[in-house]
């Protein structure tokens, strides 16, 4: 285990090196001047030529990437062209409350997935009816999700709060972990943990809905199969309870398609992340690259696509991780 | 002995429905276990046999829900009409199981330790290991701790078996359990389960379609046909003096290792057993038996005497089944043309014709994996370790030995599948060779009409199309298909038919050299001498050479000049078919032959 580990680490990184690689390439190939934008449409040329020399754009692509990776490697992704800070101290203060989002929705969509895919399996003719329903509903757009749940739940219903974090009446704790339901908990403030998990919902449950229909029909099809194994029979025929023989015999086997899908699923909600986090008002990275882009902010776009994409690579390494766990024949290999 | 059975299973009656017509699994099957007997069910596929197991567990799927009508009695209740809670009470503790499959049959992702525990419902590892211990594993301890992937066939048996007894129970259904192992491993592991329920005096259903395994370790034997109990009796009766001519045929298509049969024809059972669907209301036998008459298709009688049963109309009728297979007496000319003129008759030069394949010093290793990054690569393992090999012009050449003999891995060099390593394979002229498999199913494309992946060679060698549908009925005439099997899929067809299309593809163009991976061990023992027997007969009509690799002993026997026995990579000996057999000189050669299930050694010891 401490060898796959290790091995699947090193995979981890390459890919971590090609995603930086994609992002400096990016940069550039697109056809837009930095330097232009930093010093404003009005400067002369002359300012423009220096503030490229400053930053290292009139150097020969090479000498810029041997550059970038050296400053990649020391944690500097450069400054903001429109907040003019550090772009790390920009995620830093940007990315807690998108973590808090993200992990959120991913909970919602584990349970969700989990239980909706015990629901199905091994349904006959009913759950393979839902199972095809579902996929109808895998087909909505995250953003029209959002906007639905803020038309029923906040404007007829009044029941959730549509935009921000938290309410204004409340003073944000710069507590350890910068996840407002845990901080809230840790300094025993009850109210900001209610007020909190309150604007959570509504955005979490938006991002969690479409990969919590993908793992449940993942999960209900491959237990469908798994039910047929012999193994399963085996478990019977030693006189077993049949939800034993759902829960400790069946599902750890079943649970390797699900986790894939589980993976893919988090890449995709790291995607649509931006969209909801405008619609809902949330203070997290997928604004801060919404108004980035609006100013062709580079660096800070490049920045938080790196955090994003560094992100995903890190959750799907737990996820080969978890499959080995599963499945210890994958081990070996 | 007392007198109360522990399995009584009377006038029991299973069917699947199924889109295409109920399936009659089992009708109207009676069968007794007493008290630490030992009861072989023998039949072919789709006999009933493993359903009358799996309803005596209660276990039979749950999709396509069977009906089921008569009884199955086990400790007081019934368990075809009792309460789910009821019957799962009885699994485990009264009657347990060990399935066919050792590999599938474990939980992949649980530690064989825990699944004993669980079976024993909660012990201590002290206590699993010495239940493993008590089923012939070595290092019960370290074992407990291993996933079933780490474990061998054989011992991944033994854990099955130990977890059958693990809480004592009166009867244990085993179906197939050595059907999935190494000849060698199958005999010990036979023997261990019989010697454990021996000891233990808890009965034994064997459920198996070898009645020569049956007749290993069985008091008594009842043969079923078309979902009933045609015959039943002691196992000396049954293999001495059968009544129903259905057991006859099944005693007489069993390759034998006496060497009664070698050379010609394995007596077969013709035709193929009757379609679940459309049962007949007399004898279901009756078509495919050489002794029926009009007789047979009235009620099936019940002759009971003693410990001695059976269903024939006219029992006893046949001794002997008649001689020669469904080719017998045929020598009609097939259509197929050799490619090559080099053939003809009029150019076959003075000096006898080049071998069909000549191996020298073949090698092949396989990487393994590195253990982490960066470390040292390991040392390659040798599959196959030098080998030298000749298959003469039209000959017949088996290689035989156990799973990891390096047998496969040789014949995959052969065809081309594999690079050797080392070593050169020197192909002889004419057709390039051609490759049946052990699963036929999987060998053929599921969805292209057998007709089309026939031609599709045809196509390859630019035949014209008039001529190239003449060939392929030629090419199935040949394998004994119908015609109408070029239009069926894959799926539409038996496994018999279905080996049968993948030799018809592999001959169409005939090859110097057939190359044939356990072509018969997925088949039926009376569809596998069928198609032993088209074998031998494509190689005396088209003068194809065979390259014949199994495990089974008697199937070489049947079908070549010559035999190879590997072990672990090498040649350890090599010898005319007769020689071999009648005079084996290594020691692993020896184990090979003994360990052979013959029905021949109970006969003489009854």
């Amino acid at each position: 285990m401490a060898a796959l580990v290790l091995r699947r680490f090193a995979a981890m990184l390459a890919v971590l090196f090609g995603l930086a690689v994609i992002v400096f390439v990016l940069q550039a190939v697109i056809p837009s001047d930095p330097a232009r934008a930093m010093v404003g449409a009005s400067a002369s040329k002359e300012a423009v030529e220096a503030k490229r020399h400053e930053l290292g754009y009139d150097q020969p692509l090479p000498a810029q990437f041997a550059d970038y990776m050296g400053r990649l490697a020391q944690g500097d992704l450069q400054s903001s062209l429109r907040t003019r800070n550090e772009v790390v101290e920009d995620l830093r203060a940007f990315a807690p409350a998108t973590f808090e989002l993200a992990f959120a929705a991913m909970f919602l969509a584990a349970i969700g997935g989990l239980g909706l895919g015990l629901l199905l399996a091994g349904g006959g003719r009913a759950g393979k009816g839902i199972r095809l329903l579902l996929i109808g509903g895998a087909s909505i757009p995250a953003f029209l999700t959002g906007l639905l749940l803020i038309v029923v739940f906040y404007s007829w219903l009044g029941w959730l709060p549509a935009s921000g974090r938290v309410g204004d009446n409340f003073v944000v704790p710069d507590g350890p972990t910068n996840f407002l339901v845990i901080d809230s908990i840790l300094n025993g403030t009850p109210d900001l943990t209610i007020d909190a998990l309150q604007h959570l919902l509504l955005p979490a449950i938006t991002l969690a809905l479409l990969p919590t229909l993908a793992i449940a029909r993942t999960l209900a099809t491959s237990l469908d199969a798994v039910q047929k194994e012999d193994y399963v029979r085996t478990a019977r025929a030693k006189g077993l309870k049949e939800r034993t023989v759902l829960l400790k015999h069946a599902l750890r086997n079943a649970s390797g398609p699900a986790l894939t899908m589980g993976g893919l699923q988090v890449g995709l909600m790291l995607g649509s992340i931006v969209v909801v986090e405008r619609i809902f008002a949330w203070p997290g990275i997928g604004l801060y690259i919404d108004q980035s882009i609006a100013y062709s902010d580079f660096p800070a776009i490049c920045g938080a696509t790196l955090l994003l994409g560094a992100t995903y690579v890190f959750l799907n390494f737990l996820v080969d991780l978890a499959q080995a766990w599963a499945d210890p024949r994958i081990r070996t290999v | 002995m007392t007198d109360t059975p522990v399995l009584d299973v009377q006038d029991l009656h299973v069917t699947f429905a199924s889109p295409r017509g109920d399936v009659h699994a089992v009708r109207g099957a009676s069968l007794r276990v007493m008290p630490g007997e030992v009861v072989g069910l023998v039949g072919e596929s789709g006999s009933g046999k493993s359903v009358l197991g799996l309803t005596a567990l209660g276990l039979l799927p749950a999709a396509p829900e069977p009906r089921i009508e008569g009884t199955a009695m086990l400790d007081g209740i019934d368990m075809v009409t009792a309460a789910e809670d009821e019957r799962r009470a009885r699994r485990g503790t009264y009657i347990s199981a060990v399935f066919q499959d050792p590999m599938g049959s474990l939980n992949p992702s649980m530690r064989i330790g825990r699944q004993v525990a669980e079976a024993a419902g909660g012990a201590t590892d002290e206590e699993v290991a010495q239940m493993l211990a008590a089923t012939g594993i070595p290092e019960p301890e370290h074992k407990a701790r291993a996933y079933p992937h780490e474990l061998s066939g054989g011992l991944r048996q033994r854990v099955m078996i130990a977890m059958a007894l693990s809480r004592h129970p009166r009867l244990i259904v085993a179906d197939e359990p050595t059907t999935a192992l190494d000849v060698t491993v199958q005999a010990k592991v036979l023997e261990l389960l019989a010697d454990a329920a021996r000891e233990r005096g808890v009965a034994l259903l064997l459920v198996t379609h070898d009645l020569g395994v049956a007749a290993r370790i069985c008091d008594r034997i009842a043969v079923a046909y078309a979902g009933r109990i045609v015959e039943e009796g002691t196992c000396a009766q049954i293999l001495s003096e059968p009544h129903h001519p259905y057991t006859v045929g099944l005693l007489a298509s069993r390759p034998k290792l006496d060497g009664t049969i070698a050379g010609g024809d394995l007596p077969t059972l013709p035709g193929r057993p009757p379609d679940p669907r459309n049962p007949l209301a007399g004898c279901a036998f009756a078509p495919r038996c050489p002794a029926a008459d009009t007789e047979c298709a009235g009620p099936v009688p019940n002759h009971a005497l003693g410990e001695r049963r059976d269903e024939c109309h006219h029992p006893g009728v046949l001794t002997r089944w008649p001689e020669g297979g469904p080719h017998a007496g045929r020598k009609d000319p097939i259509l197929l043309k050799a490619p090559h003129p080099a053939q003809a008759p009029a150019m076959i030069p003075a000096t006898p014709p080049d071998p069909a394949v000549v191996v020298r010093g073949a090698v092949r290793a396989f990487e393994r994996p590195k253990p982490f990054p960066f470390a040292k690569r390991p040392e390659p393992f040798y599959a196959v370790k030098g080998v030298d090999l000749e298959v003469p012009h039209a000959g017949s050449v088996a290689i035989v030995g156990e799973s990891g003999s390096g047998k496969s891995t040789l014949l995959r060099m052969i065809v081309g599948l594999l690079e050797p390593t080392e070593g050169e394979i020197e192909l002889g002229p004419g057709a390039p060779p051609q490759m049946i498999f052990q699963d036929a199913g999987a060998s053929l494309t599921p969805w292209m009409a057998i007709g089309k992946q026939i031609e599709e060679r045809l196509i390859a060698l630019d035949v014209p199309r008039e001529e190239r549908e003449r060939r392929v009925l030629a090419t199935l005439e040949a394998v004994g298909l119908p015609g109408e099997a070029a239009t069926a899929v894959p799926r539409a067809l038996s496994g018999g038919q279905r080996q049968r299309a993948a030799i018809a593809r592999a001959i169409a163009v005939p090859p110097a050299l057939l190359a044939c991976d356990e072509p018969v061990s997925a088949l039926d023992v009376s569809l596998a001498a069928q198609v032993l027997n088209l074998l031998c007969h494509l190689r005396e009509t088209l003068d194809i050479a065979l390259l014949f690799v199994t495990h089974d002993l008697a199937a070489a026997r049947a079908v070549a000049d010559e035999v190879v026995v590997m072990q672990q990579g090498e040649v350890v000996e090599r010898a005319p078919t007769e020689q071999l057999f009648t005079d084996p000189q290594h020691p692993y050669t020896r184990e090979l032959i003994a360990a052979v299930p013959d029905v021949t050694e109970v006969e003489v010891a009854a």
